[in-house]
């Protein structure tokens, strides 16, 4: 029998070379390190196996981005630009080598799951991906790095029913504009309501157009809303869809900005929930996918809590 | 905020003297619901709506041979005869607010758009809706509303402009409820995704923000 290590960590110090203007911008380098400091003193990490990236190829991330966005994005960055677009999606000289090395965390993932070097795998990145869109950046988003992971396990594992799942606190509209269009690939968003949060996308009624109707399933939740609203979802709500779906791979976009100390967001989800949904995540991928589950970070910027709200997630995770 | 932007210009009209079946054809083929009734000059003499037609057609719980002879007396009768000849209007002149107005006024779904007396456009309440979706920003991407409590202070919109621009916080628009029950709010759209700071920044300048 094949044994792994109940978690798989993909990390890389360049991740903090990413460079955003300094502590001002909530998207910053001390993310990661309060994140990695906080794991490094709970008791199970001694059994996380640790395991550095490698760089998306340009084949895989242009099969989520236009050739014209690659090529602005590097230019913009070798040009010296400080921003690209808004003011928000701050850059420095490295930054579209970290966006490529964030984009290549999920696939280096993958091809450990499906050669048997690991199960259940958390991948420790910045920037951010789920705002990304086609051509352009989005909310401190360049590469749509869970897309990027989506598109290459359907390309080289031959996945046919690929479910993105997103609890952060605001709605992945780069994940929706990537699959609405098509059946086989499906996106559940949990995120605050779009009248009030950021990016101002992800109606209940927007479920898919064309072909891909019914394959979006978006899930507001009013300012205030928790533990119980979630916990309803999930327990409710949501297996309805994944028994319809029979999803074939699972990857999870881990956003801890829907913290009630994380004022990115209205939405007040306790540290013990992210337990709650680390635990759930493990049931979903046990029942459909062999226990094989890719999680990829998104936002969370309350440095206060996100260790601590990660490393719940991961207990949740790992948990029997 | 004016109509002429967001009408269908040149609308398809119809004249007095076309037969039912072909009107309803049309409505039909178009989606439309609304079809204004013009002389040989474009000038406006009636409006014909779905509704008009409804009612002229036989109903479908009578008997066959009344039925019959109902459907033989429509197809020989032309829009002039059940068309609506007391018409409201809007004018090249006229803003959304004047169309909102107008279709709670009038219970109606859909306005002629005249230019002296001539017709140059159709608005409906779906223009109306698509218009306001726009102009509020609704489902626009990048972009954050924000509520703060009015505190009915003399100088709250200057300071709030003022704090906006000083601190280079892109924004499209800013809007003030009078709300007597849940209190006065300023909503302000913000196109940002540096939602904590902000928060923080309006608190540390003496605003309270609404939660939701």
């Amino acid at each position: 029998m094949e044994s792994f290590p109940p978690l798989t960590l993909i990390e890389d110090m360049s991740y903090l070379s990413h460079d955003t203007g300094g502590v001002g911008h909530p998207e910053n380098p001390a993310r990661l390190q309060v994140i990695k400091e906080t794991l490094e003193l709970s008791s199970w990490y001694s059994s996380v196996a640790l395991v550095s990236p490698n760089s998306a190829a340009r084949e895989d991330i242009k099969r989520v981005h236009g050739e014209n966005w690659l090529f602005r994005f590097e230019e913009a960055v070798l040009r010296g630009n400080t921003y690209i677009d808004h003011i928000d999606n701050q850059v420095c000289y490295d930054s579209y080598n970290v966006a490529c090395l964030a984009a290549g965390a999920g696939i280096t993932a993958i091809n450990l799951i499906e050669n048997g070097g690991g199960k259940n795998i958390f991948c420790l990145v910045r920037p951010p991906g789920h705002h990304a869109e086609h051509s352009n950046p989005f909310g401190f988003c360049f590469f749509n790095n869970c897309v990027i992971a989506a598109r290459y396990w359907q390309k080289h594992y031959n996945k046919k029913r690929v479910l993105i799942f997103d609890f952060d606190a605001h709605h992945g509209n780069g994940i929706q504009s990537a699959f609405e269009e098509e059946s086989g690939s499906y996106y559940i968003s949990i995120h605050e309501h779009p009248s009030f949060s950021y990016p101002g996308t992800g109606y209940r009624d927007e479920n898919g157009l064309g072909k891909g109707k019914g394959s979006i399933l978006n899930l507001p939740l009013q300012p205030g809303d928790g533990d119980i609203k979630v916990m309803d979802l999930l327990d409710n709500v949501i297996p309805k869809k994944l028994a319809d779906w029979q999803p074939d791979a699972i990857i999870i976009a881990a956003g801890f900005d829907a913290h009630c100390e994380d004022h990115m967001s209205g939405l007040c989800f306790s540290t013990d929930l992210y337990y709650k949904i680390g635990r759930k995540m493990k049931i979903w991928a046990d029942k459909y996918t062999e226990g094989h589950l890719l999680s990829i970070l998104e936002g969370g910027y309350e440095l206060s809590v996100l260790g601590l709200s990660v490393e719940s997630y991961l207990r949740g995770l790992t948990s029997e | 905020m004016y109509i002429v932007r967001y009408m269908t210009p040149d609308p398809i009209t119809v004249d007095p003297s076309m037969l039912l079946p072909e009107a309803r054809a049309l409505l039909n083929e178009f989606n439309f619901r609304h079809l204004p009734v013009v002389d040989i000059n474009k000038k406006l003499i009636g409006i014909l709506t779905d509704r008009d037609l409804r009612s002229a057609y036989p109903s479908s719980v009578i008997s066959e041979s009344e039925r019959r002879l109902v459907y033989e007396r429509v197809q020989e009768t032309t829009v002039s005869e059940i068309m609506s000849t007391e018409c409201v209007t809007l004018g090249i002149d006229s803003t959304l607010d004047d169309a909102l107005f107008l279709f709670d006024k009038h219970k109606t779904g859909g306005l002629p758009v005249l230019e002296g007396e001539q017709v140059i456009g159709m608005f409906s309440i779906r223009d109306l809706n698509a218009a306001y979706k726009t102009l509020f920003g609704v489902g626009e991407k990048g972009a954050v509303l924000i509520g703060l409590y009015d505190d009915g202070s003399q100088t709250i919109m200057t300071r709030l402009v003022t704090l906006l621009e000083r601190e280079r916080i892109p924004f499209t628009r800013v809007l003030r409820i009078y709300d007597r029950e849940g209190g006065d709010v300023i909503y302000v759209r913000i196109n940002t995704f540096k939602i904590a700071v902000i928060l923080e920044l309006f608190e540390e300048n003496g605003f309270t923000v609404k939660a939701g």
